[in-house]
């Protein structure tokens, strides 16, 4: 008598999709400065706070904002929060080694930056407050991407990473409102 | 069972603001939803912080990604944090649940909002994917497929013709010329459209709805708070939602049980009848769901239907039936109706249906 | 309110890691089915259904509650799908008590569920796209800087979970049934978002929870103890913008005090006898004894290391075992307001504290962003 056959419990079935999602005006002027080599936000003429990336409205007041309030921040920041990350396995990921996420207030920003890898530095050594810079793709890898509503994947795809810049910490008074 | 029909108090629409619907949009929901919503502050001249309650609605699958609403929240600008809830579903859900939250009596105003941009993803395949991933799903049935399903019912039922489906096309672009907001408008002869080849037969192009994005939103108040804004209210009288079975088989797609109820259970709290109002604004996608719905809900030759061009002029998926409660609201304000019916559905071949009836301050 | 909202009944499935052994709509007429003969009814006598989950992409169906209309006996009825992230099942047991409370109906049924085998999480999370780190990453830095301002010790997570993992094992219906564990154990797993250890942790599971609310006249005409729903409240804030606290959102704090406001508790501390909240990361308990108005800032985790939070304590909290224990996503926030009301009316069993006549119901999702709660009791005022 044949092996008897365990019961089929379950299929697979994959549903595949694409989506193609407009660039916007302000996502494509905020890709276009991340390629040159420069981080731009909006200044809001209501609450006067800078988001980086601009997203063409001010989140605190409900009033958009326009190219008119395009401001330039810097590329060097402070690490605002940060986790140190063991990659979950899922069909897509890539991630196999441990790596440290950080939140980072850029210097003229109002809120931080999510999903910026820190590196250059050990683990145990990690902490807010810490001074960053980033480390720019060279110009010939810089890729058009999507810009998400955080920014974190323009932002990735023009920037390597950030490490240590060296400077001193940050005052923790001055972070403790900004952590996101 | 039982259905309280005594309620307490007036609910009233005061302001209503819509991104006209276009093929294909730039803006991101967000930005398009803080058009609408300061449309709405304008209009009313409410201030965002006095607002009770707030309610959206929207589909995760249109946008291709998980929590978009978290994003659309964006555009309320919550601070301070707000009372604030979410239906995966068409907006006009959403104004359902803004009406229940009013009848409560400790607040006095609720925005409710919707957004959609159906032409970020495959529309046809991403709608076969609310079909029962078990048995129907798998099929690979899209859209229009089982659309045309449900009109081979109704012309097997002898209950509508291609002709008839031309000349409800013609009238819907006819009166879209008139709505800015609309999306496929112009004068054309039904003859001509029926030499259209079919899609999914029986349907043809012009019996299909177009790819639309768009957003809108609505301010709903009680009666006390309209009159303190100073702006003319349009009272909602009545309004129900109801369901049919999912399975194609097991019910008569050439009919609409659950429209029906929805209309009878609405007229019983609004003191008049579907057929007792001068405009109906339809979410039919498809000439064939009208002729469906216009039965099941008894409305006459009195009733003008669809005079913004309804959803054939215009379909941003998840706007659409908001858009349908608003057009009667606007049909009322601009005194060419006293009394308004606005229909919204969902699910495959007008599973769910939701009837609200609206009668203007002087009604 | 023009009418009074009460628990008459509530049902939930046996959690486990995979229910192979059910379709998503058995899996929800299991739960379903308990409810009704809890509050002793039939389908037929359910005016309204309400259902909520978290994303769709989680199980890959679109508005799953059209498909499931058919299962919940919803044909010829309102049906309402709510979806305001991890707060969910919270807001969905809302939104349902609102069709009571506003009296638009007599008897709703309300039901919320994950079937996270059926499809990929962390991949519906990152949208296919590899660096996916899941809810812990997201809240790991939040916990992190609490850990940071309170002075908490590091033991303090291992506590919350030793305590929960304890409790599920009391509940019959719990998915994760960790015996003799210990500190060391804890601290010995994995570190999966640095400080949070993988036994501090939520599972990934599959399971639905039920409840049938009623109003007054339904409430008085059953057999049984209902659970009076005494105050309800949502509240929503953005996830990033200047000035935000993430770790001590002012929506929770707002929602909390608007509940207890609606209940009329002055000292929360002293006048609920047990609290049921959505800690999916063990140090979510401290961070929420906090929020909720329950400890004073910085100080929420004394009453974790005092003991004060153990089934036994002066104010037990997760007495089912949490959702460090269970975890159908979907469900997380609804199985939160079903413990409550079990316990106020008595029906908890072994996990049931002694005498409790008013409890809390929270839950959280989103970027710590989304809040919804409940108070019910085992009076009507």
């Amino acid at each position: 008598m044949a092996e008897q056959q365990a019961p089929v419990v379950m299929m697979e079935e994959i549903v595949s999709l694409e989506y193609t999602t407009l660039a916007t005006d302000v996502g494509i002027r905020f890709m276009d400065c991340l390629i040159e080599g420069r981080i731009i936000g909006h200044k809001s003429k209501q609450s006067g706070l800078v988001y980086v990336p601009p997203k063409g409205y001010c989140l605190m007041t409900g009033s958009p904002t326009t190219a008119d309030d395009e401001v330039e921040v810097s590329d060097h920041g402070v690490v605002t929060g940060f986790t140190i990350i063991e990659p979950i396995q899922y069909p897509g990921q890539e991630e196999t080694e441990r790596y440290v996420q950080a939140q980072v207030l850029l210097d003229g920003a109002s809120s931080a930056l999510g999903l910026c890898r820190i590196q250059d530095i050990p683990f145990e050594e990690v902490r807010a407050g810490l001074r960053v810079k980033a480390v720019w793709r060279p110009p010939e890898d810089r890729q058009q991407t999507i810009v998400d509503s955080w920014g974190g994947r323009a932002i990735s795809s023009c920037i390597q990473h950030w490490v240590p810049s060296g400077e001193p910490d940050a005052d923790p008074a001055s972070i403790a409102k900004n952590m996101y | 069972m039982a259905d309280i029909l005594d309620l307490p108090r007036d609910v009233a629409i005061v302001a209503f603001s819509q991104v006209p619907s276009v093929a294909q949009e730039t803006r991101t929901e967000a930005q398009m939803l803080v058009e609408s919503i300061n449309g709405v502050l304008e209009q009313s001249g409410i201030d965002r912080r006095e607002i009770g309650f707030t309610v959206s609605g929207s589909c995760d699958y249109l946008t291709g990604a998980t929590f978009t609403f978290v994003q659309m929240l964006e555009a309320t600008a919550a601070w301070p944090p707000i009372s604030e809830s979410h239906v995966e579903a068409d907006g006009a859900w959403a104004f359902y649940e803004g009406w229940v939250r009013l009848l409560h009596g400790d607040i006095d105003s609720v925005l409710v909002y919707a957004s959609g941009k159906s032409s970020l993803g495959n529309q046809q395949e991403v709608m076969s994917l609310w079909l029962d991933p078990y048995y129907l799903e798998t099929l690979g049935v899209d859209m229009f497929s089982y659309a045309g399903l449900q009109a081979q019912a109704v012309l097997n039922a002898g209950k509508g013709k291609e002709s008839e489906w031309a000349e409800i096309a013609g009238r819907s672009r006819r009166d879209a010329l008139s709505n800015p907001n609309a999306q496929v408008r112009g004068e054309v002869d039904p003859a001509e459209l029926l030499r259209e080849d079919y899609l999914r037969g029986p349907l043809r192009p012009h019996a299909c709805p177009p790819v639309s994005d768009s957003a809108a939103a609505m301010l709903i108040t009680t009666a006390e708070k309209a009159a303190k804004l100073g702006v003319e209210p349009v009272y909602v009288r009545g309004i129900d939602h109801r369901a049919d079975p999912h399975y194609f088989g097991v019910r008569d797609l050439s009919v609409s049980e659950s429209a029906r109820i929805a209309g009878e259970k609405a007229a019983a709290k609004a003191g008049f009848g579907p057929g007792d109002v001068d405009v109906a604004e339809l979410a039919a996608m498809y000439p064939h769901e009208e002729q469906i719905l216009v039965d099941a809900l008894g409305l006459g030759d009195g009733v003008r239907l669809n005079p913004s061009g309804g959803a054939l002029a215009a379909n941003p998926v998840m706007v659409t039936g908001l858009l349908r409660i608003g057009e009667a609201y606007n049909a009322i304000r601009s005194g060419s109706a006293r009394r308004a019916l606005a229909h919204a559905q969902s699910g495959p071949c007008l599973q769910q249906n939701l009837v609200c009836l609206l009668e203007g301050g002087n009604g | 309110m023009a009418e009074r909202c009460a628990v008459l009944g509530g049902g939930q499935t046996h959690h486990r890691r995979v229910r192979d052994d059910v379709s998503i709509a058995g899996m929800l007429r299991e739960a379903a089915e308990r409810a009704l003969a809890d509050a002793d009814m039939d389908w037929s006598d359910v005016d309204a259904v309400v259902t909520g989950k978290a994303p769709d992409p989680f199980e890959g169906i679109m508005m799953p509650e059209l498909y499931l209309t058919d299962a919940l006996g919803g044909t010829g009825k309102p049906n309402i799908r709510v979806h305001t992230a991890g707060s969910v099942g919270g807001s969905t047991a809302v939104v349902a008590s609102h069709l009571i409370s506003s009296g638009v109906h007599e008897r709703v049924l309300t039901i919320s569920w994950e079937k996270q085998s059926e499809g990929d999480t962390t991949w519906g999370l990152s949208g296919g796209r590899s660096g996916g780190t899941g809810a812990g990453g997201a809240f790991a830095p939040y916990m992190l800087r609490y850990r940071e301002n309170s002075g908490a010790p590091e033991n303090t997570g291992f506590r919350v979970a030793l305590k929960d993992r304890r409790n599920a094992l009391k509940n019959e219906y719990a998915h994760l049934k960790l015996a003799n564990l210990t500190e060391e154990a804890i601290k010995e797993s994995p570190l999966l978002w640095y400080p949070v250890h993988r036994l501090e942790s939520c599972p990934t599971s599959d399971g639905a929870a039920c409840m049938i609310l009623g109003n007054e006249k339904a409430a008085r005409a059953h057999s049984k103890p209902v659970a009076w729903v005494r105050g309800t409240a949502v509240r929503s804030e953005l996830g990033q913008f200047p000035g935000r606290d993430p770790v001590d959102p002012q929506a929770g704090r707002d929602c909390a005090a608007d509940v207890y406001r609606q209940a009329g508790i002055s000292d929360p501390r002293k006048d609920l006898d047990c609290v049921e909240c959505y800690v999916p990361f063990s140090w979510y308990e401290p961070m929420w004894l906090e929020n909720l108005h329950l400890a004073p800032k910085n100080e929420g985790w004394k009453l974790t290391m005092e003991g004060v939070t153990e089934l036994d304590g002066d104010l037990p909290l997760n007495m089912s075992g949490g959702v460090l224990s269970t975890n159908p996503i979907g469900a997380s926030g609804m199985l939160r307001f079903l413990e409550a009301s079990m316990q106020v009316r008595g029906v908890a069993g072994e996990h049931q504290v002694d005498g409790a006549s008013l409890a809390l119901g929270h839950a959280y999702g989103g970027n710590a962003q989304y809040f919804a709660m409940w108070v019910v009791g085992s009076d009507p005022d």
